[in-house]
């Protein structure tokens, strides 16, 4: 008698929980979007050694909500930079919201004599800085859209064949995510991720404006002369930035080389002939040095030119 | 803020008109070059009015920091360290950045949510799952 009610009853208590379990798995998906292994393209994957682990990268463990100040304690020391998580903690830790933000972890990184460079929002941008050596400090939202559970992560390897990330994250050294997990929690930040890296270093894929602006950014702070090996790394990396070379000839003006000045200058206006700003810098620069004649030719050409600068070089010339 | 605004928009932007007036009247020194972070700003456009967003907005996070609870002497170095962009951005939207801490205070609903999603390989919310 009892087996008889069990088998009756065994196939509709299967159904319920099918069905149970295939509507709590509808709204799951509807609640946190598509969650795969992330794909690399294919010229990344073959220039990506099969696995990497950055051995020295030394690792703070974090106490409450000092994610922020350890992340970026353990890029800094790593690169070299002496300054202990203590002190970073008042300089990005924000009491009122119990973290930090991420336009002031990167300002952090300036104060410290390193330039923060945010990568491309991709996987690919993340294990080519792995693989070059250079930790990245990753900003994960460990939970879900809906009730947001943010947090900073330091990247230190990966297993392309296991298809696994190794992070320094919270208070586990070298913890060992999957690719699938590390991303589906990184692409809901975007996946934002950025390096700390000396003046002169670069990370690969980055381009040109985008390094342009976060070397001014950083010399703004840091001054000219501490910025003049960012700006040859610039020039070295994309020969033909004649914004670059403008920039490296006011560095190098500020850090007192007026002949290396005048020589970044005439290289920008061979790269763009039309950069005013360039031609008037260099005119300046010439007149100073008491060239007057090769002054009047560059000012001439700074003043031909419409735009914001043209008055400035006019009475620039009219005064030599 | 609003009042502050008002008072100070006037003085910054006869300031600047001073400033360029008098750049116009006596001579510079010739060494005084144009600054690359000029010439960046200047490739966009209004690059004037910016330049007076950029000020009121790094006044204005000063004291969105020290509202935060950040200590008054930490403060002035914290803003000058931020990029003209970043000023703007913590001037406009600083209460919806997102903060990052990782922290476990999840309701007990939100805890089963996490418990299955976490399982599924989603999120990373508990230790305990992998």
């Amino acid at each position: 008698m009892k087996d008889d009610m069990q088998n009756r009853f065994m196939p509709l208590r299967k159904n319920a929980r099918f069905a149970g379990v295939f509507l709590m798995g509808l709204w799951l998906f509807m609640l946190v979007g598509c969650a795969s292994t992330p794909r690399l393209t294919e010229s990344t994957e073959q220039a990506l050694p099969q696995q990497t682990l950055i051995e020295d990268v030394p690792f703070h463990a974090q106490r409450e909500y000092q994610c922020g100040p350890a992340s970026l304690a353990m890029v800094l020391n790593h690169d070299g930079a002496d300054v202990a998580m203590e002190r970073l903690i008042p300089q990005v830790f924000l009491p009122g919201r119990e973290g930090s933000v991420q336009p002031e972890m990167l300002a952090t990184v300036r104060r410290h004599g390193r330039i923060p460079y945010v990568l491309d929002n991709s996987f690919d941008a993340l294990l080519t800085e792995i693989a070059a050596g250079h930790p990245v400090v990753v900003m994960q939202n460990l939970a879900l859209p809906a009730w947001p559970m943010w947090h900073y992560a330091v990247a230190i390897g990966y297993d392309l064949e296991a298809e696994e990330m190794t992070v320094h994250s919270g208070e586990e050294a070298a913890r060992i995510e999957s690719f699938r997990r590390f991303d589906a929690t990184w692409a809901r930040s975007d996946r934002w991720a950025f390096v700390a890296l000396a003046p002169g270093e670069m990370p690969s894929g980055i381009g040109e404006q985008h390094a342009l602006q976060a070397i001014a950014a950083f010399e703004q702070v840091q001054g000219a002369e501490a910025a003049v090996p960012a700006w040859e790394a610039l020039v070295a990396r994309f020969p033909d930035s004649g914004m670059g070379y403008f920039a490296l000839g006011n560095a190098r003006h500020a850090a007192g080389d007026a002949s290396g000045a005048i020589a970044a200058f005439r290289a920008s206006v061979a790269h763009r002939d039309d950069l005013g700003v360039a031609w008037l810098n260099l005119g300046l620069l010439l007149g100073a040095q008491g060239e007057t004649g090769e002054a009047r030719q560059a000012l001439g050409r700074a003043a031909d030119l419409p735009g914001q600068w043209q008055p400035r070089a006019r009475e620039a010339l009219q005064r030599l | 803020m609003k009042t502050l605004r008002r008072f100070l928009s006037p003085l910054l932007i006869l300031a600047l008109v001073l400033g360029s007036v008098s750049v116009s009247a006596a001579p510079l020194p010739a060494s005084e070059l144009v600054s690359t972070q000029a010439a960046l700003s200047a490739e966009r456009a209004d690059a004037d009015r910016e330049r007076i967003n950029e000020i009121l907005s790094r006044a204005d996070v000063q004291e969105q920091l020290v509202a935060q609870g950040v200590d008054p002497a930490e403060v002035e170095a914290r803003v000058a360290a931020l990029s003209d962009e970043e000023a703007r951005q913590m001037a406009e939207q600083l209460d919806q950045l997102p903060a990052g801490a990782s922290v476990v205070g999840a309701l007990v609903l939100i805890f089963l949510v996490l418990l299955v999603t976490d399982i599924l390989g989603l999120t990373n919310v508990f230790p305990f799952t992998r």
